[in-house]
């Protein structure tokens, strides 16, 4: 890369995608899927990406119907050399959207879901399990936690416990990685409303190299992670240098000497995990289905629907009722924000048990920042947002639609109805 | 030219139709190749995309047009270029004498034909299953690259490229063979009429049974 | 075009009744079977966004605990080590800043 990339700190990666000039045709089709204009060069001619503005999203990756994006960035056979090194223990996060995407790459119908064979091909590959779900429900604890104390604070001038600042509405989910990275990119005024909580892959790699530590018996810098994601923005994610929060706590708190290491180490993609598998003879739609017996696979119906837009709505719904009333609920489908429309709302009044007041609490769903956010986002910049708490995810339909996912020749994220669009410049 | 004895072979709707079609199609392939190897800077590649567009577009009109005017020359066309004998068989076996008489200066025996030979209904095959191709994937590729499925629209781009390649390459032929039979060249860029003697040893069976005298009325 | 200085022309009228219905059934199938294979492909488009979805609800539906405050290894690891969410190790691990990318960085 020639040119100097402004929006990257040291030690990030640039730009996770880039376009093959050899391949690309100038249909302009990524164009109309990128989120932020960032793919260049005019209809007809061969495209090339502007990393300043790319979120490292993929859209344009899975979207392309000549498959002229590439990725620059390959952890496979770095992941082969860590399972082979005896010293290293590997482990995996999986990501919710994972287990119904990657029995595609192996000859299964779309959607499968197999969390049991994917458990099996990694333990045969010699991969720990750290189920990604687990810390979605971790997630929501500490979001959920956060936008309840925010919601006090707006509503009944609650102060925070250590007499910290508290962020204000409406609060914006922080587990899709290209959101907050067009958030940094594009409104940096909207930063405080940003959910301080770390997307569920970060914290998983900062809990397994410290509580994960003291479960396996190794010393954190023998545990390798590996984020095993729908999405090419995580490897972006995942090389931010302030991930080194496993690294600091363990030398400043237990006074361990290593080089340093960040939180995940490396991040495939599901299609780099088929590949992986593949390289490794492993035919995961012949596995075994495997129940691993470790903490870090127990996780509830509200972790895994964060693939799925509107799921870490729905699961933050379901654990702030109950946090809020004091009460559990009884039918935990909240149906409202389900469904591949562009922007989802709806509103829940319940009793503030602590308070004994009724709270209305507004919430929206939006997913495909390229085509839905506008709006929605314009309203908070101009201080009318009718809403408390935003949930965010750059691609249509969610992580399961995410630019790391198997391509499936038979369909595209274009979610509205088909209409044509006549490219000219 | 002056003989009394012509055979109004193209009349004035099919050499306007002829002219459309030599205006739009030359530029889509000299602009396709281009796209194709992709040589030029990225301005240029603009312009060579909106001029392969517009003469698409204008391809695309020319052919409807004809259609519905000319619905009954198109079947006529249609129904000569999908109809095989075994005359057809035997014209390919000596390639309609055109290599003997080009090379050799020999003349052999060649199978009676209708209006079209058994090459130039070959040609018309290709041109019109290729043609239809190019203009539907053509019009896909153009407008809806980014919304119908993914791998639907790489198979339109592969078919496009292959039709557009068989055709560019027909092309040639066919204006190398076009301009060789400089009669059949003024009739259809001139005056549409070719000699009636000509005809009868060109196309004897066409002359034989499709071919009235002018009705006087 | 005032003086006709040709005497013969194509009989225009040379194709049977049977012959005319064949050839345009033969040419309405042509354009008809592409039109209803490509509509089918398109109204397809989401299929498989779908069927993930789908199956991921299911996996939830399957699932014997459904809210995340009931996951029992959390709470696990919450008492054994996080302490309580928002606490100060949860700031230090589970928490983030964000940064102004507008400004130049490196």
């Amino acid at each position: 890369m020639n040119v100097i990339a402004k929006t990257y700190q040291k030690g990030e990666i640039p730009g996770v995608i880039a376009i093959n000039a050899s391949v690309c045709k100038g249909c302009d089709a990524c164009k109309r899927h990128c989120p932020t204009g960032a793919i260049t060069g005019m209809f007809g001619a061969t495209h090339s990406i502007d990393v300043d503005l790319c979120l490292s999203c993929g859209q344009c990756l899975v979207n392309c119907p000549f498959g002229a994006p590439y990725e620059t960035s390959d952890a496979v056979d770095t992941v082969i050399s860590k399972l082979n090194d005896a010293n290293v223990t590997v482990v995996g996060i999986i990501a919710p959207a994972v287990r119904v995407a990657i029995g595609e790459e192996f000859g299964m119908p779309a959607g499968s879901l197999v969390t049991g064979k994917l458990y099996g091909a990694m333990k045969k590959a010699g991969i720990e399990i750290f189920d990604n779900n687990f810390t979605a429900d971790l997630t929501i604890m500490e979001e959920g936690s956060e936008f309840i104390s925010r919601a006090r604070h707006a509503v009944f001038g609650e102060k925070g416990e250590n007499g910290e600042p508290i962020g204000p509405l409406p609060q914006f989910t922080s587990c899709c990685p290209a959101w907050v990275r067009f958030v940094e990119t594009q409104y940096p005024s909207l930063i405080p409303h940003l959910s301080s909580a770390k997307s569920p892959q970060q914290m998983a790699g900062a809990v397994a190299k410290t509580y994960g530590a003291k479960v396996w018996g190794k010393p954190a810098e023998q545990i390798y992670t590996i984020g095993i994601m729908p999405c090419t923005a995580k490897k972006f994610e995942a090389s931010r240098p302030e991930f080194k929060s496993a690294f600091e706590y363990q030398t400043h708190i237990n006074k361990a000497k290593s080089e340093t290491y960040a939180d995940v180490d490396v991040v495939l993609t599901t299609r780099d995990l088929a590949r992986l598998f593949k390289k490794m003879k492993i035919d995961l739609a012949k596995e075994q289905d495997y129940t691993p017996e470790i903490l870090f696979a127990e996780y509830s119906g509200a972790g895994t629907i964060f693939g799925n837009t509107g799921g870490v709505m729905e699961a933050a719904v379901r654990t702030a009722y109950a946090v809020i009333t004091g009460n559990e609920l009884t039918d935990v489908e909240f149906k409202p924000v389900r469904g591949l429309k562009g922007v989802k709302s709806a509103s829940v009044t319940l009793k503030d048990s602590k308070y004994d007041k009724e709270v209305t609490i507004n919430l929206a769903v939006v997913h495909g920042i390229a085509r839905n956010l506008k709006p929605v986002i314009d309203q908070v910049l101009a201080g009318t947002s009718p809403y408390h708490f935003i949930e965010v995810m750059n691609c249509p339909a969610g992580c399961i639609n995410g630019g790391g996912q198997p391509i499936q020749k038979n369909g595209s994220s274009w979610i509205e109805a088909i209409r044509p669009w006549f490219a000219w410049k | 030219m002056h003989s009394k004895n012509m055979i109004l072979k193209h009349p004035l709707s099919v050499r306007i139709f002829h002219y459309l079609l030599v205006i739009s199609f030359v530029p889509l392939a000299v602009t396709g190749l281009i796209l194709y190897f992709k040589p030029f800077s990225e301005s240029t590649m603009n312009l060579t995309i909106r001029v392969h567009v517009i003469a698409g577009i204008l391809l695309t009109f020319d052919a409807l047009s004809f259609f519905m005017i000319g619905y009954k020359r198109v079947v006529l066309f249609l129904s000569r270029v999908f109809s095989i004998s075994g005359n057809d068989f035997k014209w390919f076996a000596v390639l309609g004498g055109y290599p003997q008489k080009l090379l050799l200066h020999k003349k052999v025996p060649v199978p009676p034909m209708g209006k079209y030979n058994s090459g130039q209904k070959l040609f018309g095959v290709c041109v019109f299953i290729g043609g239809v191709i190019l203009i539907f994937t053509g019009l896909a590729l153009w407008a809806f690259p980014h919304n119908l499925p993914r791998g639907t629209v790489a198979l339109l781009g592969h078919l496009h490229t292959i039709a557009a390649w068989a055709l560019t390459l027909f092309l040639c032929v066919h204006i190398f063979l076009g301009i060789y039979m400089f009669d059949d060249f003024k009739a259809m860029f001139l005056h549409g009429k070719i000699p009636y003697e000509e005809a009868k040893e060109m196309a004897p069976l066409w002359v034989e049974k499709e071919i009235i005298p002018l009705p006087k009325n | 075009m005032s003086e006709q200085d040709y005497k013969y022309i194509e009989n225009p009228l040379h194709i049977t009744r049977r012959e005319f219905i064949t050839i345009t059934g033969i040419i309405t199938a042509f354009l008809a079977l592409p039109s209803i294979w490509i509509r089918s492909v398109a109204t397809a488009n989401n299929d498989y966004i779908k069927a993930r979805t789908k199956n991921l609800y299911q996996d939830d539906v399957q699932s014997k605990i459904r809210v995340s405050h009931a996951n029992k290894s959390v709470a696990r690891y919450y008492k054994e080590f996080g302490g309580k969410p928002l606490s100060r190790l949860s700031e230090e691990l589970l928490h983030t800043k964000y940064i102004n990318r507008t400004k130049a960085l490196s």
